[in-house]
């Protein structure tokens, strides 16, 4: 098989569970998880690649992967159905003599070196499917470049304070990384890892075999890979990253991402650098005349009859006469009845509520986010 | 299905100066995020229908604009799919065509050398839903030439010069067909929609040829009526005829009713398709109030909408009031404008504190772009 070569071949990670997620991905991978009012999660790394005109993209997939793979189908949603690249789904497969799940983010990729192969790419851009962001990736190996620089780290400052949750790197004035520790108990520095690397592929490879051979290792980037490298003093650079960009691994940041959606200042989805995702196919929504929506983000074929506030309602959701929604996400396809109030929820696509019921507590300082999964039908309180 | 779909994009364009003034009659925009045509494709789309065919005469940047490869109505097929066919010059046959007969003699190629057994013929300006498998089932039983869709309504003569009348005997076989009347009454209105065997169509346009047809309405339908086996299909539903402004406008609002929304987008044969734009979900800032609308995806609204249909990508700025009216893509409603029963075309701007005023049956039309 000929192909064009590629100057780049996007590698994204999709396997991971997000257990921190809890309800919402016992079904679903995270990056599948929806996002703001018609997303979900993987689209913004699609089309952050798409924009940064990278069209070769592998998604490792391993975890709960039936509706990531039927929603990515064959790209075209992202403009990825391309004659040569555009999407490719790389689950665990077997081989003679062996076959084995991926064992770790490095694991993955070691065993689907024969697909970036297949391009001969001088460069590989390792991403993860969790995060919201908007960034140009072409920027970053533009950058990559001219430092010659054997792995680039895209980081961001955050506070002080949530530094340990991250991994955090300290670089000297050129950018080139001097130290890298996965989330330190005393962090030396604020600048977090976001989990965005690009490789020179041929060094990359090098140090998959090395890793692949360590039986000690547990063939993860940020806790194996990176450290391996950057102990065999690698020439390894920290690209800044200036913008809004939120990992949402946990049910209050996942929230909170989509409440950020409510003021364009903090992220704005509607300038030029367009998410893509695969549509349904529903009309516009319909607002009745008793219904009030105020501060809220509302998608195509929702219908309104009651009263939402400070919310994010998805596409084809129904909203029955008198309901309250408050502070709340409600996902794809729900069915809140007539009289039911809702506070400060998460609700899964599918979750049928109702009549006259209350969900979740007003938001308040120890209130927690109430979760419905997938598909509930609730009809009594409890 | 074994039945290729011709769609005729403008054969209507005289009747809608205002909005077809720049584009085809099956690029007006309807219903917030669709266009005339949608209505069309979906119906043959969702009747199985897979090869179809789009006639047009001009003005048809948007048509082919918004049709593309026709990959949003999946219709970007190996086998079939949608084809536009501009003016196309055969033989003796040069310029535009004029009416339905002479546009399907340019296509005479395309249609003979399909391997479907049936055609569909419709135009755009009519919405209606309906599974196409069953009329041609019905076309079968009764032997028929030609089937034509029809819906039993009342008219008056402000509109019944644009219908196509048909009167049937007992056995459902049109014994009279009126074109283009003035009269008033209720009446089988015929919805330019007719089934015909494949070979039966290219023997008409065989015989048009010969005799210099243009129109299939008086040379076929009113001429042939006792000649021709033409039977009569009746359509019940949801119908809308978008033949004037006023029609736009009136049939427009009546998608501001919950259950004739439901029946006209969830309906059994399949969900109306259309071009798919990526724009984000609307934003309802803290100030808005919106009531009794219908409101497409992209818009921030900051101000207040009442008994309206906002489309895609549309601003409605702050203590603005928009009420009864139809607001099109990518217009943008200035800070404390007040509209009431306007219809602006795309791109339109009205600058703050504008007062536009229009009249339920007399709607005010702002054109495309146009800065007020």
């Amino acid at each position: 098989m000929k192909l064009t070569r590629k100057e780049c071949v996007v590698m994204l990670l999709a396997g991971g569970q997000g257990s921190r997620l809890g309800a919402l991905t016992t079904k679903i991978a995270k990056p599948s998880v929806p996002f703001g009012g018609k997303y979900r999660i993987i689209d913004f790394a699609l089309s952050n690649c798409v924009n940064s005109g990278l069209d070769t993209i592998g998604v490792l997939t391993q975890y709960q992967p039936l509706l990531l793979n039927s929603y990515i189908g064959d790209g075209k949603s992202w403009d990825l159905d391309r004659m040569h690249g555009g999407i490719q789904i790389l689950p665990p497969y077997q081989r003679v003599g062996d076959s084995e799940w991926y064992s770790g983010t490095a694991n993955s990729i070691y065993q689907n070196m024969n697909f970036i192969d297949l391009y001969k790419p001088e460069y590989v851009l390792i991403l993860s499917g969790d995060h919201i962001y908007k960034m140009d990736y072409s920027l970053m190996i533009k950058y990559h470049k001219e430092k010659d620089a054997d792995c680039t780290i895209s980081v961001i400052d955050v506070p002080m304070e949530e530094a340990s949750r991250f991994g955090i790197l300290s670089s000297n004035e050129e950018g080139r990384i001097i130290d890298f520790e996965e989330k330190p108990k005393k962090p030396k520095s604020n600048q977090a890892s976001m989990g965005i690397y690009v490789f020179k592929w041929s060094k990359l490879k090098e140090y998959l075999e090395i890793d692949e051979n360590n039986p000690n290792s547990t063939n993860d980037f940020g806790k194996d890979l990176i450290p391996l490298m950057l102990n065999s003093n690698e020439k390894m650079y920290a690209y800044n990253f200036k913008g809004y960009w939120k990992d949402v691994g946990t049910i209050d940041s996942l929230w909170q991402a989509n409440m950020d959606l409510l003021d364009e200042n903090i992220f704005d989805l509607s300038d030029d650098w367009v998410i893509y995702s695969r549509h349904a196919e529903k009309p516009p929504h319909y607002i009745s005349k008793d219904a009030e929506v105020k501060n809220s983000i509302v998608s195509e074929g929702a219908v309104i009859l009651g009263r939402v506030e400070n919310s994010i309602i998805f596409s084809g959701v129904t909203i029955g006469e008198n309901a309250v929604i408050r502070d709340s996400v409600i996902m794809a396809d729900v069915e809140v009845k007539e009289n039911s109030i809702i506070n400060y929820s998460i609700i899964d696509e599918m979750v049928k509520i109702g009549p006259n019921l209350k969900i979740g507590k007003a938001m308040a300082e120890n209130t927690k986010i109430t979760v419905i999964p997938r598909e509930s039908v609730i009809k009594q309180e409890g | 299905m074994n039945a290729l779909g011709i769609i005729f994009s403008d054969i209507q364009d005289w009747n809608m100066t205002e909005l077809a003034s720049h584009r085809s009659v099956a690029a007006i925009p309807f219903g917030g995020r669709y266009r005339l045509i949608d209505f069309s494709l979906s119906n043959m789309v969702n009747s199985g229908i897979n090869k179809i065919c789009v006639i047009t005469k001009s003005n048809y940047r948007s048509l082919m604009e918004h049709i593309g490869s026709g990959k949003d109505w999946d219709l970007s097929r190996k086998k079939g799919g949608v084809l536009i066919f501009p003016p196309y010059a055969v033989g003796e046959n040069h310029g535009l065509y004029q009416g339905r007969l002479d546009a399907l003699k340019r296509v005479l190629d395309y249609i003979s050398s399909s391997k479907e057994r049936y055609v569909v013929l419709s135009d755009c300006d009519m919405i209606y839903d309906i599974d196409y498998r069953k009329v041609i089932k019905y076309h079968e039983e009764k032997n028929s030439d030609i089937t034509a869709l029809y819906i039993r309504t009342e008219i008056d003569k402000s509109n019944s010069v644009h219908k196509i009348l048909y009167e049937f005997d007992e056995e459902g076989r049109a014994d009279d067909i009126l074109v283009y009347p003035i009269t008033k009454g209720t009446y089988n209105i015929g919805l330019n929609t007719w089934i015909m065997n494949k070979e039966f169509l290219e023997s008409l346009i065989y015989d048009a040829i010969a005799r210099n047809y243009k129109d299939f309405s008086y040379d076929v339908l009113a001429a042939k009526v006792h000649s021709l086996r033409i039977y009569g299909y009746e359509y019940q539903g949801f119908f809308a005829h978008i033949d004037s402004l006023q029609s736009y406008y009136e049939n427009s609002m009546k998608l501001l009713n919950i259950d004739r929304l439901q029946n006209i987008f969830y309906s059994k044969t399949g969900p109306i398709y259309t071009k798919t734009k990526d724009s984000t979900p609307t934003k309802y800032c803290k100030e808005a109030v919106v009531k009794n609308s219908l409101i497409a995806s992209g818009c921030i609204i900051e101000g207040r909408v009442e008994n309206s249909i906002i489309f895609r990508g549309v601003k409605i700025g702050k203590e603005a009031i928009v009420k009864n009216s139809i607001i099109m893509q990518h217009s943008i409603i200035g800070d404390n404008a007040q509209l009431n029963s306007i219809i602006t075309d795309t791109y339109a701007h009205v600058n703050k504190d504008r007062v536009l005023l229009g009249y339920s049956n007399c709607p005010f039309f702002i054109k495309k772009n146009s800065i007020v």
